[in-house]
């Protein structure tokens, strides 16, 4: 089975010279699909770096990014747009919904870059809010939800374009322990029920304990990287 | 392009309503600029067009045709005779209202006080009201009966200093024919009411009476003539030039270079008030859409992130500035519409009489709806405004997601 995500040689300074940071050095990594992978480590570690070099928001110094069989070196940034459209969906730490939308519409908005008719916009969206727990809270605006609500239409949206990976940066960081739960038992059921691949970066003990994988990173290097049972 | 168009402009709509005051700020200053670009702009052609009117109708016409050299010389000496029967033809053309002749010479007036220097003109007093507004501003006695009439009519301001008055008689002298001086008793009929320097200038006797006291024999000094339409001011002259070869056939704007000037320059004038306010409007919109741009710069980030190309993001701020300005504009049009449509009786400025006669300008000025200008200036406003935006717009599609959410863990 072919990875869904591939880096191989991967580093990243910021600076140069003496004030150069080496925030990643030299990381290979495989995700495979269907993996609901944590990648922790202490602040610095490189864990939001690396998600930016795979969600293609940021270039590598050296080394080469694929997603789903796709190198993104020398991509122009209107390609890379296109790819972040189809094949990755996100959901960062601090909800990042568009406050002017209700729920649905910002779920939609996805779709609508991707050039999905208004119709079947519509159902996905209105089907992927039922899917988080959501139903009925479609017109509702972030301004009007919970952060826990808020990060769920955030996976909603990162799910409702059928992306092949979702990378989730400090997803729980917000939230309360209920919430974090919550969301992590989502996370992980859409694993199971879709197979949807996750890449999870965190520093949240909850997450970690319910990731089928636990990548450490220390220093810009990957230190561990081990299967659960989860 | 049209897909991407119908996505934005909803969010487009929304996020210029996060900052209501900001938006209602900009709102304001393109209406008010707009406002004040199409209120000036009427104000200032009705005001240019009472002004020419009025000097128009007061004597000079919408041309004068004079025998060569007079314009040089204004004397008895480079008089005319009558329009012949080609010129006359040519005055009788569709496009010229009307037409009268006047004798003009220089000369003095004399009453028992004072001598004054004037300019004695003999009119027919029947085309002459026809021709000029003089007949219909006596403020005392009457304008003259014929052209055999052989009182005067003085201006207002020429009685005070003669100290002379309605009934009493004054007397002119000029250069006659044989090069001698004529003198001759004429009572005061009337007194009209003008600008004091025309009342300071002109007196005004019958045609015939001027001709018999100069020892004329019919000539006279100039045929004015006044046209239906202004646009035909050129044609016509041309006309009547080829009519009158030998004679020297101007138009109002030969005559009178310093109205020919204002008419010109009201156009430039409204282009620098144009520029100045538009300047100020650029200001105040790349400053409201940078502020905006600057506060959402983590969503556009986010935008960027989710997949939105750059292009995409200049078309969202792009519409966003364009609903902005354009919803400015049509508050600015509205707004001119409504307050020229207020002042459609006119604006009195009668309490202002002696300064507006001084500008020779009518106590009323009638503002009426200029079509062009509320096509082109909005038009323009709107293309400029949504140019300079397009900085702020530039500097949101540049954004680099990475730097724009600012998330380095």
């Amino acid at each position: 089975m072919d990875p869904i995500v591939a880096c191989r040689g991967l580093s990243k300074t910021f600076g140069k010279g003496e004030l150069a940071v080496h925030a990643l050095r030299d990381v290979d990594l495989d995700i495979m699909p269907g993996d609901i992978a944590t990648l922790a480590g202490p602040s610095g570690s490189g864990k939001t770096t690396l998600l930016n070099m795979i969600g293609a928001l940021d270039e590598p110094t050296s080394g080469e990014v694929s997603v789903d069989g796709q190198p993104l070196g020398g991509l122009s940034r209107s390609r890379l747009s296109e790819l972040r459209l189809s094949k990755i969906g996100f959901v960062f730490q601090s909800y990042n919904l568009i406050p002017v939308l209700s729920a649905r519409e910002n779920i939609e908005f996805v779709l609508q870059l991707q050039g999905v008719s208004t119709g079947e916009r519509r159902n996905r969206a209105l089907e992927a809010l039922k899917e988080v727990g959501l139903a009925g809270m479609e017109d509702r605006r972030p301004g009007k939800m919970s952060g826990g609500q808020q990060q769920r239409v955030a996976v909603a949206r990162a799910l409702v374009s059928r992306p092949s990976i979702v990378l989730a940066d400090e997803p729980t960081a917000n939230l309360d322990t209920r919430n974090a739960l919550e969301l992590v038992d989502l996370m992980r059921n859409l694993n199971r029920e879709h197979g949807t691949t996750f890449l999870i970066g965190t520093h949240d003990v909850r997450v970690m304990e319910h990731s089928m994988r636990h990548i450490e990173m220390v220093d810009g290097r990957i230190d561990s990287d081990a299967r659960g049972s989860a | 392009m049209i897909d991407g168009f119908k996505t934005m402009l909803p969010l487009a709509w929304r996020n210029l309503w996060r900052n209501p005051r900001r938006t209602g700020i900009t709102l304001i200053v393109v209406a008010i600029g707009l406002w004040s670009i199409l209120f000036f702009n009427a104000f200032m052609i009705a005001w240019a067009e009472s002004s020419k009117e009025t000097t128009l109708r007061l004597l000079l016409g919408s041309g004068q045709i004079h025998a060569e050299g007079y314009m040089d010389d204004p004397s008895v000496e480079a008089l005319m005779n009558p329009p012949d029967q080609d010129l006359a033809s040519a005055l009788d053309a569709p496009a010229v209202a009307d037409w009268t002749t006047r004798v003009v010479v220089p000369g003095v007036v004399q009453s028992e006080y004072k001598t004054l220097p004037a300019t004695i003109v003999g009119v027919d007093p029947m085309a002459e009201a026809r021709i000029s507004s003089i007949p219909g501003k006596i403020a005392e006695g009457r304008y003259l009966n014929s052209g055999d009439d052989d009182s005067v009519v003085l201006g207002l301001h020429m009685v005070e200093r003669l100290k002379t008055g309605l009934g009493r008689r004054v007397i002119l002298m000029s250069q006659n024919a044989e090069g001698a001086m004529s003198e001759q008793s004429f009572d005061v009929v009337g007194i009209y009411d003008a600008d004091k320097a025309t009342e300071d200038l002109y007196v005004f006797t019958g045609r015939a009476a001027s001709q018999k006291f100069l020892g004329l024999e019919g000539e006279i000094a100039q045929v004015v003539f006044v046209l239906k339409e202004e646009m035909a001011l050129e044609d016509a002259v041309a006309a009547l030039a080829d009519a009158a070869p030998a004679l020297d056939v101007r138009s109002w704007k030969d005559l009178n270079l310093f109205l020919a000037s204002m008419d010109s320059y009201m156009g430039v004038f409204i282009q620098i008030w144009l520029g100045i306010v538009f300047a100020l409007m650029a200001i105040g919109i790349v400053n409201t859409q940078l502020m905006a741009v600057f506060e959402r710069t983590q969503e556009f980030g986010l935008l960027r992130a989710l997949g939105m190309k750059p292009g995409r993001v200049l078309l969202m701020v792009a519409i966003e500035n364009a609903l902005l300005i354009g919803v400015g504009v049509l508050l600015g049009m509205v707004l001119a519409a409504v307050t020229i449509w207020s002042v459609s009786d006119g604006i009195d400025f009668s309490a202002f009489a002696r300064a507006m006669e001084m500008v020779q300008t009518g106590e009323i000025i009638y503002l009426d709806y200029e079509p062009d200008a509320f096509i082109l200036f909005p038009g323009l406003i709107w293309l400029l405004g949504m140019l300079v935006a397009l900085w702020p717009a530039g500097r949101a599609a540049k954004c680099r997601p990475v730097e724009a959410m600012r998330r380095e863990t």
